[in-house]
């Protein structure tokens, strides 16, 4: 009956409450979307850092670690990217050469990483072959051909089926040039990793710099990323000679992202929250101040203070949870369907580029935010109950029962 | 038998700029199923002497018994538990819960008291069908007349099952006709339930019908008399 009485107590004066609900609905509704869109904006970028090259996990000696030279190759790294290929988490790897070299055009020159690959197993490992928007994914072209940025592309002043010269250090030190041609040209969200890397056939390399099938760098795909833990405590222990290392430790940027993320969703959702525990307390406190002589009665028939206390708490969670369950209802229809068609910020695309975030944003909430904004909504409502309800146990019957209203 | 015993109740509000000396030294016994009218002038001190007798406020000095129990000394929560299961309350602007029906209105201090869900709807009915109201048990507040809203006012100072009932004003807001099937119900409630009504009033309907007749002046009883409609009820 005290639920009963709470509930039919907020709708006593409709439009007050209906005022107070749809504030709450709409800053529940902003801000859970708000949220989704940054943990959206931060999944994506991960998702496509991870996808474009950085894979979820990457295996180099201690050597190459320090100094990147392609004489510091893994040892027998062919086979051992066929053994970890085998294990049950991984859905495939791919052995890379990596160099640090001059690309040349006839107009222009940059540095850049040349990126050795075997075609067939980089596309399992990464997505590089699906950003290609002109030419094919080393098709088309049997001699020395290569994949470069858009960005490259255009800084080197060359075009599809263009040649460009490589110069490189070879693993004996020597200084090596060859002619690649190229077959694909690529545009990644990143405009700095469009910038600095090409890709290039690790067989043509070899035979460019006369040397045996060495490996620098072994990338690792999991079928589920959520083995990323147990498949790299085996490998640690497998490999423990050579650096096995997860995308967040070899993209640091991105866990530092997520962590300030973090920090800014916070203070986001409690700026809300506080507005509207302001709100809520206003509200509050109007309906108890208009009840006042209704209040003395009741504690003149004999209902205990720690009754009354709670008649406002629950009401105010009440009035609470409406608004809090009409936003959060909004907010997952809002949220379900821009994960589904996503959000475009192509007209941003320059910026977004540069920080290597998409220009199409999924925005997703994790399940337990749920049950995290929920208990935000009750602990918002029990505290803008406080002050009302004090103000009404302190009432002292005689007096109130006498008060007009 | 005594039922409530006030002994040297003097009340000073002393929290206005000059201390107002409502009660002076009163002394008063209220025996069991008494129909008593305490009257007199506005600032008589009437109101004091309610809100002391039904524990709303508390004397500066002297003692209230009730029932045996001597009531000056309890603490707040104390004191509206001993409220809620000894004293019924009437008032002049009936105060009902407005969400309520009249059937949830009385059913609301039974459960306050913790009574069982069966027998507060039974006990419920009862009583408004005892104050004539039995068509109109779940209607609002709104929907009834000012007589039908103090009548459930009535059942509802009933449902505790009190020592006795204080009504403070209760025809004021009322026409002559239903203010006189008011005090028939209440009459009838005191003779056939022998339930005790405290009336605060100056209302010369209540007076009429009065077994009891206390008159206040200054904050002192100026005078007592048992009326001619006690010798009747008694025969």
């Amino acid at each position: 009956m005290l639920f009963n009485l709470a509930w039919k107590n907020i709708w006593r004066n409709k439009k007050r409450s209906l005022i107070i609900i749809t504030a709450i609905t709409l800053g529940l509704w902003s801000g859970l979307f708000s949220v989704a869109v940054m943990i959206g904006s931060w999944d994506t970028t991960v998702n496509s850092t991870i996808d474009r090259n950085l894979s979820h996990i990457q295996i180099h000696t201690k050597e190459f670690k320090d100094e990147s030279l392609t004489s510091h190759y893994i040892p027998d790294g062919n086979k051992l990217a066929d053994e970890i290929s085998n294990l049950k988490a991984v859905k495939d790897v791919t052995a890379r050469v990596l160099i640090e070299g001059m690309a040349l055009s006839p107009s222009s020159s940059r540095g850049v990483n040349i990126i050795g690959v075997d075609p067939f197993r980089e596309k399992n490992v990464t997505t590089i072959a699906d950003y290609i928007t002109e030419g094919e994914y080393f098709n088309g072209i049997k001699r020395n051909p290569i994949l470069v940025g858009e960005k490259l592309a255009d800084k080197l002043g060359l075009k599809l089926r263009s040649k460009m010269v490589l110069s490189f250090q070879s693993i004996d030190t020597t200084l090596t040039y060859a002619a690649f041609r190229i077959v694909g040209i690529y545009k990644t969200e990143s405009s700095t990793f469009d910038k600095s890397n090409v890709f290039v056939r690790r067989s043509d390399l070899y035979k460019t710099m006369n040397s045996d099938p060495v490996v620098n760098e072994i990338a690792i795909r999991l079928i589920s990323s959520e083995d990323l833990d147990s498949t790299i405590a085996i490998l640690k222990e497998n490999y423990s000679s050579l650096v096995v290392e997860t995308w967040k430790d070899l993209a640091p940027e991105l866990e530092m992202m997520y962590e300030f993320l973090i920090i800014e969703m916070q203070i986001f959702l409690a700026i809300i929250m506080a507005a509207l525990l302001f709100g809520i307390t206003n509200t509050m406190l109007m309906s108890v101040l208009d009840r006042v002589r209704e209040f003395g009665v009741l504690l003149a028939v004999g209902m205990k203070r720690v009754r009354v206390f709670f008649l406002i708490m629950i009401e105010t969670i009440l009035l609470s949870l409406s608004g809090g369950i009409i936003g959060m209802v909004l907010g997952t229809f809002t949220i379900w369907y821009f994960s589904d068609k996503g959000i475009d910020l192509s007209l941003f695309s320059e910026g977004l580029s540069a920080w290597g975030m998409p220009t199409i944003l999924y925005p997703i909430l994790p399940l337990y935010f749920y049950g995290v904004l929920t208990t935000m909504i009750v602990i918002t409502g029990i505290l803008a109950a406080i002050y009302p309800s004090i103000k009404t146990i302190k009432l002292r019957p005689a007096d109130a029962i006498r008060t007009y209203g | 038998m005594a039922l409530i015993e006030l002994k040297k109740i003097t009340k000073i509000y002393d929290d206005t700029a000059v201390p107002v000396q409502a009660l002076k030294d009163v002394d008063l016994i209220i025996e069991k199923e008494e129909f008593t009218a305490i009257v007199g002038p506005s600032g008589s001190g009437k109101t004091t002497l309610l809100n002391i007798i039904g524990g709303l406020d508390k004397p500066t000095s002297g003692n209230i018994i009730i029932d045996e129990t001597d009531i000056s000394t309890f603490k707040t929560d104390q004191m509206i538990d001993f409220r809620l299961h000894n004293i019924g309350f009437v008032f002049q602007a009936y105060n009902l819960i407005p969400v309520f029906t009249a059937k949830e209105n009385v059913e609301f201090i039974m459960l306050l008291q913790g009574v069982e869900k069966e027998e507060r709807e039974r006990t419920a009915v009862e009583l408004l069908t005892a104050v004539d109201l039995s068509d109109r048990i779940n209607s609002k507040p709104t929907e009834l007349s000012g007589g039908q809203q103090q009548r459930v006012a009535v059942a509802r100072a009933l449902a505790s099952k009190p020592s006795f009932v204080l009504a403070d004003e209760p025809t004021a807001n009322l026409d002559s006709v239903t203010a006189n099937n008011l005090l028939d119900i209440m009459e009838k409630l005191n003779k056939e339930h022998k339930m005790t009504f405290i009336f605060s009033t100056h209302d010369a309907r209540v007076i009429k019908r009065a077994h009891r007749v206390v008159t206040l002046r200054d904050g002192a009883i100026e005078s007592d008399v048992i009326t001619d409609n006690a010798m009747a009820n008694a025969n």
